[in-house]
């Protein structure tokens, strides 16, 4: 009898972890791993990371194939011969068309981008609303649409503006303005016009506010998309393409697409397209640690996913 | 930091056809401290923000020291806000926060130190100079804003809920830090709060908003134990509202006799010549809840429907015979309270503290919503109460 009353007060003690994990198990524990999905975003990564590793790979190959290692070596990138990025006047003349693209188109579109947002943003009207539309213009029209456009307006119409990097720098501003446009206008919705009432009650007109308060306050947003228009300039093809002129404003992904089957192949446009691989890397990089440090005063915590998310632009 | 003397005529404003300011006229005297008081929406944050300046008026005038500034920008107004955010610029430290309007006050930069130094003090941040505004707690912040306000010496502040966001206890030590620091600086305040102790507690004279209009405008005394209306006395505090009806009215005599249900009943305050359908009010501190046998002038049958304990006193929740419902108060003063839920009792509404108030066409409970800042969008339309 007494072994009876003591089963049953076992029974009705709260259950212990490994019985609540064994019925999970039996039911669908909301708790347990979620294999699947972990399962297929390994899968994932390693798509899209293994094609790019071995392209990296081969740029140190000892030998000329793509396709056997055949040891260490990083003669793609410095060796003597006329074949390494170095010694090749096309491969790194085409790198560094690729800085100079990169660097101008940032230059010129970021202050652009920030205007344009600042203008759609504080200058509420009819015209405004419209514009909005101009802002996520690169991202619904067709690329090479624009390029085809772009080749079209500057050899029949606006000839004053000279195929080759004149041409480039016009064309990837038009097709990059919408990274500072939208970036710096999320940013202008999150910080609300308080600030700018706080210093024109202060004393500051118009433009002092603007200037004092609001593009301080803006520097993160207008840093990540830099970074992200950089990043974009370096990858670009099809723009390019279309409004470089002679071989020598050809920057790295022309020449590597033009290269590809026949022409100049071999490991050097591995290397080639390493050294993209690198700059966008190291810019987005940049950008990351940069943005992380300009807004060190307005986390809290779980910052680095926020800095991750708007440097994506998301 | 001379005059201060603020006059609004006839100030309107209407957004998209939507009446927020409805013509209001008020006189702010030179160094008074004056609220506007009233729920959400009534009107008091968007006069507020005209004066300032970052509204234009649809119609009528602000008067500062004599000059119509309604259409001026505001930095060229001589007025100053404290901002329900405290808007305080997260880049700059809290000196150069300080700072930053006395560039545009071309106050010699021999100066800056010692005046931001001196503001810092006013405010009781002396020493936390170099920290950067994310640093502070929200007490501190709100001390910055004020202290970046006051530093440009305006002739008037303007303050926006600048308590809003600081937790009960804080903002009661601030209430009476800020009063005291508005006597020792002699500057026009404009105070805005939904808070009607907050309102009460600090300010010379108060006007109680009603969807964009004054419904009265007096010293916290006068606008507490005198509402003017049944919307005043139930926004400040708890106020017990009943439907009534006038059967003598008391011109001349200061007694006005009321029917309510079977019962009748004196007032002695309020408007006691009024006529046929009326609201009464009277606080729950001086309504007196006694045994069920006690008779007597003005008492009313009840029975209790709820007792909560609020610390110091006891909230006494009665239901009348009339069917209204009442609320007293209690004072805990050692002895237990002698009634439960549904113990029968007799409510002793005194006559001097029974104020008739006229009858703004409305029910009790649609003047409780509105007052709780949850107002139906047309009230002049509600159906009239059938009391």
């Amino acid at each position: 009898m007494a072994s009876v009353v003591g089963e049953s007060a076992t029974t009705s003690a709260p259950p212990g972890r490994e019985e609540l994990a064994s019925r999970g198990r039996a039911r669908g524990n909301p708790w347990r791993r979620p294999w699947l999905m972990e399962g297929f975003t390994w899968l994932y990564i390693l798509w899209s990371i293994v094609p790019i590793a071995i392209a990296v790979l081969f740029s140190f190959n000892k030998g000329a194939s793509q396709a056997t290692w055949q040891g260490f070596s990083t003669k793609w990138y410095v060796g003597s011969g006329v074949t390494s990025v170095l010694h090749n006047p096309s491969l790194h003349h085409a790198v560094i068309q690729t800085l100079v693209l990169a660097v101008l188109t940032t230059v010129i579109c970021v202050p652009i981008g920030v205007s344009f947002a600042i203008g759609i943003d504080r200058w509420r009207s009819r015209t405004s609303t419209g514009l909005n539309f101009v802002m996520i213009f690169s991202f619904v029209l067709p690329e090479l649409l624009l390029a085809v456009a772009l080749f079209l307006l500057v050899t029949q119409g606006l000839t004053f503006i000279k195929l080759g990097t004149p041409a480039e720098v016009a064309g990837l501003v038009v097709w990059n303005i919408s990274w500072p446009a939208i970036i710096v206008r999320a940013r202008l919705v999150s910080i609300g016009p308080t600030y700018e009432e706080a210093a024109a009650d202060l004393g500051a007109s118009r433009i002092g506010a603007i200037w004092r308060v609001l593009l301080p306050m803006l520097m993160p947003a207008i840093f990540a998309s830099s970074v992200l228009v950089f990043a974009s300039t370096v990858d670009d093809f099809v723009i390019v393409e279309q409004l470089s002129s002679t071989a020598n404003t050809q920057p790295m992904s022309v020449l590597i697409y033009s290269n590809v089957h026949g022409g100049l192949s071999g490991p050097a446009l591995n290397a080639l397209a390493t050294i993209m691989l690198v700059v966008s890397l190291f810019a987005a990089l940049i950008g990351f640690v940069g943005y992380r440090w300009l807004t060190r005063g307005e986390r809290r915590k779980g910052g680095t996913a926020e800095a991750l998310t708007n440097i994506a632009g998301i | 930091m001379s005059g201060g003397h603020v006059k609004l005529e006839s100030l309107t404003k209407r957004f998209d056809g939507v009446t927020a300011v409805d013509g209001i006229s008020v006189e702010i005297q030179a160094g008074e401290f004056f609220s506007l008081l009233g729920p959400s929406g009534c009107g008091k944050t968007t006069t507020l923000r005209m004066v300032a300046g970052f509204e234009p008026p649809s119609g009528g005038k602000i008067m500062l020291d004599g000059t119509d500034v309604g259409n001026w920008a505001p930095h060229r107004r001589n007025v100053n806000t404290v901002f329900q955010s405290y808007a305080l610029f997260p880049f700059l430290t809290v000196a150069e926060n300080v700072a930053f309007g006395m560039k545009y006050r071309s106050v010699p930069k021999s100066e800056r130190e010692g005046r931001v130094a001196e503001a810092l003090a006013m405010v009781q941040l002396a020493g936390y100079e170099k920290r950067r505004p994310n640093q502070l707690s929200g007490g501190q912040q709100q001390r910055v804003a004020l202290a970046r306000a006051l530093v440009l010496r305006p002739s008037v502040l303007l303050l926006d809920e600048p308590l809003g966001a600081l937790d009960a206890k804080l903002r009661r030590a601030l209430q009476v830090e800020l009063a005291a620091l508005q006597k020792e600086v002699g500057i026009t305040f404009l105070y805005v709060t939904h808070d009607q102790e907050e309102a009460l507690t600090m300010s010379d004279r108060l006007a109680v908003m009603h969807q964009g209009r004054i419904a009265q405008l007096g010293t916290p005394e006068e606008v507490y134990n005198e509402p003017a209306d049944a919307y005043v006395a139930d926004f400040l505090g708890v106020s017990n509202l009943m439907d009534a009806r006038v059967e003598r009215a008391g011109t001349g005599q200061g007694s006005c006799h009321l029917r309510m249900g079977d019962f009748t009943l004196q007032a002695q305050a309020g408007q006691l010549d009024a006529t046929g359908e009326v609201k009464l009010a009277i606080r729950p501190e001086r309504v007196h809840v006694r045994p069920h046998e006690a008779g007597g002038a003005n008492c009313l049958p009840g029975m209790v429907e709820r007792l909560v304990f609020l610390g110091s006193t006891t909230h006494v929740y009665v239901r009348l015979a009339t069917g209204s419902a009442l609320q007293a108060l209690l004072r805990n003063d050692g002895g237990a309270v002698p009634y439960s839920q549904g113990t029968p009792v007799s409510v002793d509404l005194p006559a001097d503290a029974l104020r008739v108030l006229p009858d703004p066409g409305v029910s009790v409970e649609e003047i409780r919503d509105e007052t709780l800042g949850d107002a139906p969008l047309d009230v002049t339309t509600a159906v009239p109460s059938s009391g």
